[in-house]
């Protein structure tokens, strides 16, 4: 039996009107979002997406860069690639001077900035002191860095000797054993100034009373370290290191000034030997745009690998404490 | 209001004024030149400014650029900003392929004063400066095959008074040298080496005179097998070298300080040793290089130098040819070459230049065994250089057989690569001999 139903009671089908929609889209704020998002979007696809796909469609070719030399060849790159010893070499390297820079620069970032929250007299300019090498462009880091460490005139063999720590001049840059000690030296004095700031910020954040009461409890300062500290400053520890991670897997620049990946290929980092095959420099007699693009997809696929290995640790983690 | 009307023509006025003159001034056609010499800064800037200050119709600016010449070029190109005028440190087959150079011999062939001056059909190297019939630059002069530079305080202080011929020799002088100078204070070394393609100046060019060569002409191959006593011998001399491997400058600062005896490098040390680094401490001698038995069996090499392409995206390309004539001209070569910026390379400019005027340019002057060898095909390498492998063997970073035998299947596999694919023809000379290397009969292969 139909039931007759008042006509203004039935749910209407008609859409709402346009000026309703506006209306509404003006309220939630979605027009302001993409406008706003609007510049970042656009660099995003110009600078990065366009790029990475203008970039990836080469990975099937030996291109040089010239045309009339752009030639395909199915998965050669591949192959190369595969039986690339020193590629691999380079992203074994890879690994030592990220796993030695980590080791290094996240502690002293951290008791830096414990030290330089202590409230003391000029802690203000030991923090403007060490973060200023974060603002010397890595190029002139490395060319600095290229007179600490020469073995005859250098001036760290120099203060070594003149200490009688060592009799012989160390080959900073020219023997293989040493020569990723002094990048990591160079790195870490470059980098750790930005990440003790993180961690000083962080550390502001901490509130002083939490501090009052385990001073009132008995703890010393080490206890407070391990205690508080450390615990509350966890989510900007693991910011930090991811940007770490991140960051060590993709240095070159100040490499490539200083020892430009030798000797031998002993501080060959993967960007540095992708960034000289690109362009052709470094001993690369031609430029391999189409191989350095398969390597650094595969590049990529590595730094991201080690990011969500990293995250999910990190979580892990979270959930264990 | 009358002010008003008064200040509004005055305006107007000037404004006509201005617009009147900009067509006037913009008349001057500039012809943008791009260099990588440093070296020639000051020369060419006083000479461009001559031109243009005599010049009512073109304009030369110069603009000298760092590193990564030939890159920078192409993407300039790419981006419609290239230059009108670019120097010749580039790879010319690479400029040709891209079609981003003009071939000038129909300027060339029109100009019978350029010709005189620059006799340029003679000095056409195939794949260096020309291609089949086309030349697209002309060398102003040429740069000297590598010297050994040294220090005569030091090699009188061993018991020495000049370069030996053999090799061992030289390698048994650093190392007296070397062992001589721990007892200095500072410490003083035999021998030193740079950064930048050290392989180059010194031991590959001992292994030119000895009549050794990374091409082999007759059979059209990359052939590296010849290097290895130089490699081996290589590794004994590296032992007594001075403890960094530095930028060029480092190293020619340290050398000019007297921190080590032998030096190795062309002509250009002339002028960098009088006016960049001046040596005032010491005498320092010019010596040829020595050869592995003492005998020269291969010819050294020399470079052609100083000259301009064109763009084809030069808009001017008539006013950019009367450019590379003024640079070309008998006025500016006599003061370019009189200066010791480069050494004469025809005939015409060395007897029209006053030779007491060359200074230490003078002890660099063609040996009768220097040659400019024929233009080694350019091909597709993957990976290191051989440059670069035969000094990691030298110093042990790499075993020298599997260095040698890596570059010979490299080389050659790109080359049969490039050869296939038609971006490459294989060279080969069959006449060709190692002591007048551009001699023989060039023939090009499909193979």
């Amino acid at each position: 039996m139909s039931q007759k139903v008042d006509p203004q009671l039935r749910p209407t089908t008609r859409p709402p009107r346009p000026v309703d929609k506006r209306m509404r889209l003006k309220e939630s704020g979605t027009v302001a979002a993409w406008v706003m998002l609007a510049p970042a979007l656009i660099f995003l696809v110009v600078c990065s997406i366009y790029p990475f796909l203008w970039i990836f469609r080469y990975v099937l070719y030996n291109y040089d860069g010239i045309p009339a030399h752009t030639r395909f060849t199915g998965m050669r790159n591949l192959n190369t690639m595969m039986a690339d010893t020193k590629f691999w070499g380079s992203v074994v390297t890879t690994f030592q001077y990220a796993f030695w820079k980590l080791i290094f620069i996240i502690p002293i970032a951290l008791i830096m900035a414990v030290l330089l929250n202590q409230k003391l007299r000029g802690s203000s300019f030991f923090r403007g002191v060490y973060f200023m090498p974060t603002v010397i462009s890595s190029s002139i880091s490395g060319m600095i860095f290229t007179f600490i460490f020469a073995t005859g005139n250098g001036v760290l063999n120099g203060i070594l000797q003149a200490c009688g720590l060592i009799g012989v001049p160390v080959g900073w840059l020219t023997d293989p054993k040493v020569a990723m000690a002094a990048v990591i030296i160079m790195s870490v004095w470059a980098g750790f100034g930005n990440y003790m700031l993180y961690f000083v910020t962080g550390m502001t954040s901490i509130s002083e009373d939490v501090y009052e009461s385990s001073r009132i409890d008995g703890a010393n300062g080490i206890q407070t370290f391990f205690y508080i500290t450390l615990p509350m400053l966890a989510p900007v520890l693991k910011v930090v290191l991811m940007l770490a991670i991140t960051g060590a897997f993709k240095d070159y620049e100040a490499i490539m000034v200083l020892t430009n990946g030798g000797p031998g290929s002993s501080t060959n980092v993967m960007f540095l030997y992708i960034y000289n095959l690109i362009f052709g420099t470094g001993s690369n007699a031609a430029r391999q745009i189409g191989y350095g693009a398969l390597l650094s997809l595969v590049a990529a696929v590595i730094v991201g690998a080690v990011t969500i290995v990293y995250n999910i640790v990190a979580k892990k983690l979270d959930d264990v404490v | 209001m009358k002010h008003r009307i008064g200040l509004a023509m005055a305006l107007v006025m000037t404004f006509l004024a201005v617009f009147a003159l900009v067509p006037a001034m913009a008349e001057k056609t500039v012809i943008t030149y791009w260099s990588n010499d440093r070296h020639d800064e000051a020369y060419m800037k006083e000479m461009i400014d001559k031109f243009n200050a005599s010049h009512e119709d073109i304009e030369i600016n110069m603009v000298i650029m760092t590193d990564d010449f030939e890159n920078s070029i192409l993407l300039a190109y790419d981006g419609g900003t290239a230059p009108d005028l670019i120097g010749q440190s580039v790879t010319l087959k690479n400029m040709v392929d891209y079609q981003a150079v003009v071939d000038l011999t129909p300027y060339i062939k029109a100009d019978e004063e350029y010709q005189k001056v620059n006799d340029p059909f003679n000095h056409a190297y195939e794949g260096l400066n020309a291609m089949g019939e086309s030349i697209y630059w002309v060398p102003s002069g040429m740069r000297s095959g590598v010297r050994i530079e040294y220090n005569k305080s030091l090699l009188a202080a061993s018991g020495f008074d000049g370069i030996p011929a053999t090799l061992d020799e030289y390698i048994a002088m650093a190392k007296k040298m070397t062992e001589d100078g721990a007892k200095n204070n500072p410490v003083t070394y035999g021998i030193g080496f740079t950064s930048s393609s050290p392989f180059e100046r010194q031991l590959e060019m001992m292994a030119q005179v000895s009549g050794i060569y990374y091409y082999d002409y007759v059979n059209g191959k990359f052939d590296f097998s010849g290097y290895k006593p130089i490699l081996e011998k290589g590794r004994e001399l590296v032992k007594y070298a001075y403890p960094d491997q530095q930028g060029v400058d480092n190293m020619r600062a340290q050398f000019a300080a007297g921190s080590f005896a032998l030096w190795g490098n062309a002509s250009q040390e002339a002028g960098v040793f009088t006016n960049q680094f001046p040596i005032t401490d010491f005498e320092w001698g010019v010596s040829p290089v020595p050869s592995l038995d003492g005998e020269i069996k291969g010819a050294l090499q020399t470079n052609p130098n100083k000259g301009y392409l064109m763009m084809s995206s030069c808009k001017n390309k008539d006013a950019a040819w009367e450019v590379i004539k003024y640079f070309q001209s008998e006025e500016f070569l006599k003061g370019y070459l009189e200066g010791g910026y480069t050494m004469p390379i025809t005939a015409y400019m060395d007897e029209r230049i006053d030779k007491s005027k060359l200074g230490r340019m003078a002890d660099f002057s063609l040996l009768e065994y220097e040659s400019v060898y024929p233009a080694v095909p350019a091909v597709n390498l993957m990976g290191d250089d051989y440059r670069t492998v035969l000094w990691n063997a030298i110093m042990g970073y790499v075993d020298i057989d599997e260095a040698i035998n890596d570059l010979n299947t490299r080389y050659n596999s790109a080359y049969d690569d490039d050869i296939s694919f038609g971006s490459v023809k294989c060279l080969v000379i069959e006449d060709y001999n190692p002591l007048t290397p551009s001699a023989g009969t060039v023939t090009w292969l499909d193979k």
